[in-house]
């Protein structure tokens, strides 16, 4: 929406241009209130992990950790009807299959759309955004038709074959590739004698490699955090991690440290993702905001 | 035209997947591995008491292993059972099918194996006249289910808070107070007069599911639909006279208004937050999961008011999609036979389906030890093989569902008793429709 | 989102080698081959899956909206017989509504509060990046946690949110019992979850607003508040469409945290009082099993959201013109 002029320097990310102004006492209390509040459920979450069902409702509530996590991991992981273990492995196998080849496909095509001229690129590229409008849930009824028809309901592959590459991912990668690839680069690449592939290759994927890490840890997030889809096409004896929160929830009676404990140990992964690469998730954001 | 479509489909699918790199598996669990052994997937749902005798049957069946797949929630298990039958696939080699959906499965009964055909034909007299006539067709040529159990219907009520109302505690004595419902509403206000940080009842949903089960046992034989599939909900007398008497039990501010598998219906339990609950066979062992070991030997079975009915109960049958239909359906005569349901009403107090388990002195002698070592054999086996059988439309889940929102409506206030009354017809017919 | 894609993005790519340096053999022929053919077989992947899984699903949709299509039983064509019924369907107004409502109570806080955060994260301090984090922490919870998690927040009589409000005397609340509870309650994981997503997109498009149109305005005398309306909100305003389409999106959508709030029941509370227009189209798919309705609300439901889009367009663009 707000075109990037190719050539213009990156600046943004250097301190100095970072505000204007001092934040003033208002600004602190605002931010400060801010975090609170977004870190509080998390936190509530990891305390009813650790402690056993009996503190939830007691007033006041407790606010510091208790010393129950282990038992409460151990009838999470025991639990008959909740396949935790499975649903872990299923959803890593899944969120690690879709990024990768979400990666190799969507650098792919973006490179071809960014940088190689062929017959009916500007179409192909309109349809491509067309669908990014389309909201997933649409297509879901047909989707789970067409699952049934091939036999896929209740396996892994029908969470992971339809979404290797999304419109999302390939759009990124274009609009990355247009103004950090210099056309110089591939042009020279050429001259030597370097195909096409052997060019996106050596010359695109290392170029790339900022944006592919940001798109990378997104598709990552989206999918191990997919509920909607796994719920209608995966049966209860074969779920991904989500659908095994819902399994928990759904059981007799609602044992909340043992629910509260798959959240933790559901979100954790991503957490530790954040912590790790919160940094370049925040300017992938926002570099992210200036290019759609 | 429609398999050259679906081959076509699947050819798109499988290039995309071979190009892909990935493998298609195969079905879950029904393969027979490569040392010959057998694995059957049994389905269920809630509570059936199998665990052990799945063990008992691997240890005299050495080439059979047994994969037990149970949902808890009855309203998940229905509609991905529905999409499993349909679809041909997904199902396990022997499923277990509640009264409520049986008729839809009926319409269709090739979807299933006949049991008749592996021969069920001669279990015939193991079981209740009706039970076995539910999941026969009509022409008695084909059987899609063997029955498990029935609901036979009692009245759980806490020891504690009975004593703390000064109302008596023996169960004698406690199905005394009440041998109709007006009686147990009378006892309830008298409760409420003394006890005033609990209910006197869970809530209207389990109650009206109860009594209208009840009720239409003893008189139509039908509740939402009549035998001929036609919503009746308007005009059946037991609908609107099980209705009335819930209305009445929540005028009088004796429901805590839970709703019957809900968390904070859980939590109730756990909180003693009601003192009565309508509970047929099967709910007891309800009751104990929820409950938990704190209140073990506080509840108590008493006699229900308003007399005998069956609420529930479910069938096994094995779908034409299982590849090992004959091992499976030997599976199924087991796990339904006489001693089987036995060993389930021990385990579970899942009341026998079967004539001879409900005369046998293992059940008939049984003590519940949770529930105060109440006598549940007694209790339920007593007037079990009066019950009548109910005949339930194909669409009563979901019609019932709607009667449940508009009870919850009325009891959290949201709508006026008639308002309530018409929105759940109105719904049922959009359900029905 | 406006992008251009058509001859600007067209001129700046590589010039294939076009007519190929006079050499014979092999390698030539296959280097033309190449450079024809590569970057058909780059895309491929994307228009492969997008035809088989989007596409074709989508196109079938229309076909099977157009039957009387039952998971068991009947499949019979009706025409536009399920969308006749679709518009005169309370239960899908209503949903329709609900949506609506949760849309609005959600969206119009939590864009507003995200330009107040994106203004304070908009400022010199220390930690920023440890700063930004905690403001974006919640996003990386999946919806499924967030409902349980607020879910318990929730609850009627062990939640943490009727034991603050007691403190100002106010009764145990039933939160799913009531039209405005329920949606008030869902709004709030909504909004914990997106506001700082938002945020970071406003405080990026603030970073790009050129630093001298700020320190000419300060020279005229203009102060903080007033630099805020007449510089950085107009300047903001392609940014807010653009977010506040993205919501209208996601706000169609809304299914897992109403679904999760009313523990898993599709028909979202006793007077379906807060079920949306997808929980809706599950509900007559998977559980009713009535695939051709079901595919007509789909579509419906994408009408809904063009519409949405469209409005939203056309009226922040007014709204910002007038100023």
């Amino acid at each position: 929406m707000i075109q990037k002029t190719p050539g213009r320097p990156r600046a943004r990310r250097g301190g100095a241009v970072a505000g204007l102004w001092n934040a003033g006492p208002l600004t602190r209390i605002t931010l400060l209130a801010t975090i609170v509040l977004s870190v509080f459920p998390i936190y509530w979450m990891l305390v009813v992990a650790t402690r056993t069902n009996d503190v939830v409702g007691s007033t006041p509530p407790p606010l510091v950790p208790g010393g129950e996590l282990g038992r409460n991991l151990s009838r999470l992981f025991g639990n008959e009807q909740a396949h935790f273990t499975l649903g872990l492995v299923n959803s890593a196998i899944a969120a690690t299959t879709v990024t990768v080849s979400t990666l190799l496909f969507a650098s792919l095509a973006g490179f071809a759309f960014a940088k190689l001229r062929f017959r009916g690129r500007g179409a192909l590229l309109l349809v491509m955004l067309a669908t990014m409008m389309v909201p997933v849930q649409m297509g879901i009824i047909p989707l789970y038709m067409l699952m049934a028809e091939i036999g896929w309901t209740g396996e892994l592959q029908a969470v992971i074959v339809p979404f290797l590459v999304t419109g999302f991912g390939v759009f990124m990668m274009r609009q990355y590739t247009m103004q950090a690839l210099p056309d110089e680069l591939i042009e020279s690449a050429r001259i030597d004698g370097c195909s096409t592939f052997r060019i996106y290759w050596s010359v695109v994927l290392p170029v790339m490699r900022p944006a592919m890490a940001v798109l990378g840890l997104f598709t990552f997030m989206q999918t191990w955090n997919e509920f909607i889809w796994p719920l209608a096409v995966l049966d209860p004896d074969n779920p991904t991690v989500q659908y095994s929160l819902n399994l928990l929830n759904g059981a007799y009676y609602t044992d909340y440290s043992l629910m509260f404990t798959g959240t933790a140990v559901a979100t954790l992964p991503l957490l530790a993702v954040f912590v790790l690469f919160g940094r370049q998730i925040i300017s992938g954001i926002m570099d992210g905001a200036l290019k759609a | 035209m429609r398999r050259s479509h679906r081959r076509l489909v699947s050819g798109l699918a499988s290039v995309a997947v071979m190009a892909l790199g990935l493998s298609a598996c195969g079905d879950a669990g029904s393969d027979a591995g490569s040392d010959g052994t057998v694995t059957l997937t049994v389905d269920t749902f809630s509570t059936f008491g199998y665990e052990e005798l799945f063990k008992r049957y691997e240890a005299d069946h050495p080439g059979i292993k047994i994969k037990h797949r149970n949902v808890v929630q009855l309203d998940e298990y229905l509609p991905r059972l529905e999409q499993w039958i349909a679809a041909g696939s997904g199902a396990g080699d022997v499923v277990a099918i509640e009264e409520g959906i049986l008729t839809k499965f009926m319409a269709s009964p090739d979807k299933f194996v006949n049991l008749l055909d592996h021969g069920a034909g001669s279990l015939k007299a193991g079981f209740l006249d009706w039970k076995w006539r539910q999941a026969l067709s009509p022409d008695g040529k084909y059987l899609v289910g063997l029955g498990t159990d029935i609901g036979g219907l009692a009245m759980c009520y806490r020891t504690d808070l009975f004593e703390k109302a000064g109302l008596p505690t023996d169960r004698a004595e406690v199905g005394e107070l009440w041998p109709t419902w007006d009686a147990y509403i009378d006892t309830g206000r008298k409760y409420a007069a003394e006890v005033k940080d609990s209910k006197f009842v869970d809530g209207s949903v389990n109650l009206f599911n109860t009594i209208l089960a009840q009720t239409a046992s003893q008189s139509a034989g039908y509740t939402f639909f009549d035998t001929s599939g036609k919503l009746v909900a308007d005009s059946n007398p037991p609908v609107r006279s099980a209705w009335d008497t819930t209305l009445r039990i929540q005028q009088a501010g004796l429901s805590a208004g839970l709703k019957s598998f809900e968390p904070s219906w859980g939590s109730g339990f756990k909180q003693a937050k009601f003192a009565t609950i309508a509970c047929p066979s099967w709910m007891l062992g309800v009751i104990k999961e929820n409950a938990g070991a704190e209140a073990s030997g506080k509840w108590d079975v008493a006699a229900i008011p308003g007399g005998s009915g069956s609420r529930g109960g479910s069938f096994l049958a094995v779908p034409k999609q299982s590849r090992h239909a004959a091992e499976a359906a030997e599976l199924a005569k087991y796990l339904t036979g006489v001693q089987s349901q036995i060993a389930a009403f021990k385990a579970r107090n899942n009341l026998p389906s079967s004539p001879q388990a409900l005369d046998d002195p293992a059940v008939t002698s049984f003590k519940n030890e949770y529930f105060n070592d109440a006598p549940v054999g007694q209790i339920y086996a007593r007037g079990a093989k009066a019950i009548k059988p109910l005949y339930l439309g194909a669409d009563t889940n979901p019609v019932q569902q709607r009667f449940e929102d508009a009870l919850l409506a009325l009891e959290q206030g949201r709508l006026a008793p008639d308002a309530a009354w018409e929105k759940a017809l109105d719904d049922a017919e959009r359900e029905a429709r | 989102m406006t992008v251009s894609i058509g001859s600007r993005a067209g001129a700046r790519a590589v010039r294939p080698p076009g007519p190929p340096p006079p050499r014979r053999g092999a390698r030539t022929v296959l280097a033309r081959w190449d450079v024809k053919l590569s970057p058909y077989l780059f895309i491929s992947p994307y228009f492969l899956l997008f035809f088989l899984f989007g596409l074709f699903p989508m196109g079938y949709t229309v076909w099977v909206a157009l039957h009387d299509w039952e998971l068991l039983g009947t499949r019979e064509f009706v025409g536009l017989e399920n969308f006749r019924l679709v518009l005169t369907d309370p239960q899908f107004w209503n949903a329709v509504r609900n949506t609506l409502g949760m849309f609005v109570i959600a969206t119009v806080p939590q864009l507003l509060l995200a330009l107040v955060l994106a203004n304070a994260l908009n400022q010199r301090m220390r930690a920023r990046t440890l700063v930004r984090m905690g403001v974006l922490v919640p996003m990386v919870t999946s919806i499924a946690a967030v409902a349980i998690v607020f879910g318990q927040l929730f609850s009627r009589d062990f939640g943490m949110v009727n034991w603050v409000l007691g403190w100002f005397g106010v009764e145990n609340l039933d939160w799913t019992a009531r039209r405005w509870t329920s949606w008030l309650a869902i709004s709030v994981m909504v909004d914990w979850r997106w506001t700082g997503y938002n945020a970071l997109i406003y405080l990026a498009a603030m970073q790009s607003i050129p630093r001298d149109l700020y320190e000419a305005a300060a020279i005229d005398g203009a102060s903080r508040a007033r630099q805020f309306w007449s510089i950085t909100l107009p300047m903001l305003r392609p940014t807010i469409i653009f977010t506040a389409i993205v919501s209208t999106i996601g706000g169609f959508q809304l299914f897992t945290e109403p679904l999760l709030f009313g523990n898993g029941d599709m028909a979202g509370g006793s007077l379906r009082q807060f079920q949306t227009v997808t929980m809706y189209m599950f509900e007559n798919a998977f559980r009713r099993f009535d695939y051709g309705y079901a595919s007509a609300v789909s579509w419906m439901i994408f009408m809904l959201i063009l519409l949405g889009s469209l409005l939203n367009f056309v009226w922040l663009r007014r709204m910002g013109g007038t100023k």
